[in-house]
């Protein structure tokens, strides 16, 4: 239900788990916080999810503004997504052990300075807030949310069959590093093009959100995802590392984060996040589908 | 100087804004004035006496425009309400439909739109508003 297209370690263990979850916060199976060298991925698909009231539900823990924001939403169809992107986020962290006053419906959320998603802590006087990151994305198809500790995260979903509207070596001229766009003028088959355009594309996407500064914060020309090879000798294609150079310096290595590429019910997800620099090669990612 | 026909009004004066606002009937020049189809049109009058204040936006022709590469994008049926006021978002557009709408507006208007400037945009009449400053820089 997932394979690995590429991952910037071979070490990393997935572990992927397909539970459905039913309904009200109360009888959400609490977790530990992730240990520095895991990354969480939980997503869902919207197209499982076909009970109404259910989705009142889901409704009825959105703040007043999110709520306004679903029904802003042009149809039901994004109307649902939205409603489920915000409660896929609230169960997702309430889920985590952190203490007994956080509940889906009681976390607050804020925009940092770029406008990057962040929880908004109710701080106390004896309690510091856990230092969890979280990124989301969503297609019509798939929704997820991506959670560490300590560590920046971005992730990108794209769906494996979606069409570029514009020449996609043209939108590569304009838009991606010049390594890049050789890359992809290298390939003949349109078809394979279009996928490698695509994965590239969400690789990039994941590391801006990391970062998050904001599309302008790194516009996509001024770096470059790179395949690069295997590492000590080990020639395994399927775990070739996926790295971000600079363009400014090409002898730069931006080698503080750590990529995955999945292919996941029919999208491409990319993942980024920072890189432990202390802890041995390597991590664990979970993935977990599920019906919040 | 104020052009006025039945479908369209257009001014040209200094300094536009790009928030619209609704113009009034009560012009101490003119005794009547209709003014149709005009969604996101305002003006600014001399002298200043008048009551009311008003600027002008992007023109409806660029609107439009912008308008059909946003559907042509989404892949919006051509009876879906989108306007000037429509956000990208809400019409369900992701980062990437949002960049490749910027590419092709800058491939219809012949202009060059930064990053910073990308990044802002978040409704019709905003592209619309970018692509009028941008084609004027272009112009002068």
């Amino acid at each position: 239900m997932f394979s690995f297209l590429r991952q910037s370690t071979f070490t990393m263990k997935v572990h992927c788990f397909e539970r459905k979850f039913c309904v009200s916060s109360s009888s959400l199976v609490p977790l530990p916080l992730p240990s520095r060298m895991e990354t969480h991925f939980w997503y869902i698909l919207p197209d499982e999810v076909k009970s109404s009231s259910l989705l009142n539900q889901y409704l009825d823990l959105l703040s007043p503004c999110e709520k306004e924001n679903v029904f802003r939403m042009h149809g039901d169809r994004l109307k649902k997504r939205a409603i489920l992107a915000r409660a896929l986020v609230r169960t997702t962290i309430a889920r985590y052990q952190i203490n007994s006053e956080v509940s889906p419906r009681s976390l607050k959320f804020r925009k940092n300075i770029h406008g990057k998603p962040e929880v908004e802590w109710q701080l106390d006087d004896d309690w510091r807030p856990p230092p969890l990151h979280f990124n989301i994305s969503h297609t019509s198809s798939l929704i997820a949310c991506g959670v560490t500790m300590d560590s920046l995260i971005g992730i990108d979903v794209e769906e494996k069959q979606r069409t570029i509207k514009n020449n996609i070596l043209s939108f590569a001229q304009r838009y991606f590093s010049h390594h890049e766009v050789e890359l992809l003028t290298s390939i003949s088959d349109t078809e394979v093009q279009r996928q490698e355009f695509l994965k590239l594309w969400t690789l990039k996407e994941a590391y801006v959100k990391a970062l998050g500064r904001g599309f302008s914060g790194a516009p996509f020309k001024t770096f470059t995802i790179r395949y690069g090879g295997a590492i000590s000798g080990n020639v395994n294609s399927e775990a070739s590392q996926i790295v971000v150079e600079s363009c400014d310096d090409s002898t730069s290595h931006t080698s503080n984060w750590e990529f995955t590429l999945l292919e996941l019910s029919s999208h491409y997800a990319a993942i980024c996040t920072e890189k432990d620099n202390n802890a041995f090669e390597g991590g664990t990612l979970f993935l977990w589908n599920k019906i919040i | 100087m104020a052009a006025i026909t039945p479908a369209s009004l257009f001014l040209q004066s200094r300094p536009r804004l790009s928030r619209q606002s609704l113009a009034t009937t009560r012009i101490s020049s003119l005794k009547s004035v209709s003014i149709s189809n005009q969604k996101s049109l305002s003006l600014r009058l001399w002298p200043l006496q008048s009551c009311f204040r008003v600027h002008c936006a992007a023109k409806p022709d660029t609107v439009e425009k912008v308008c059909k590469i946003v559907r042509k994008q989404l892949a919006l049926p051509e009876d879906s309400s989108v306007t000037g006021e429509s956000k990208f978002v809400a019409l369900g557009a992701d980062s990437l439909d949002t960049v490749e709408i910027v590419m092709a507006l800058e491939e219809e208007f012949g202009i060059s739109v930064e990053e910073e400037s990308a990044q802002s945009i978040t409704t019709v009449q905003d592209a619309a508003d970018l692509i009028e400053k941008l084609a004027e820089k272009k112009g002068a």
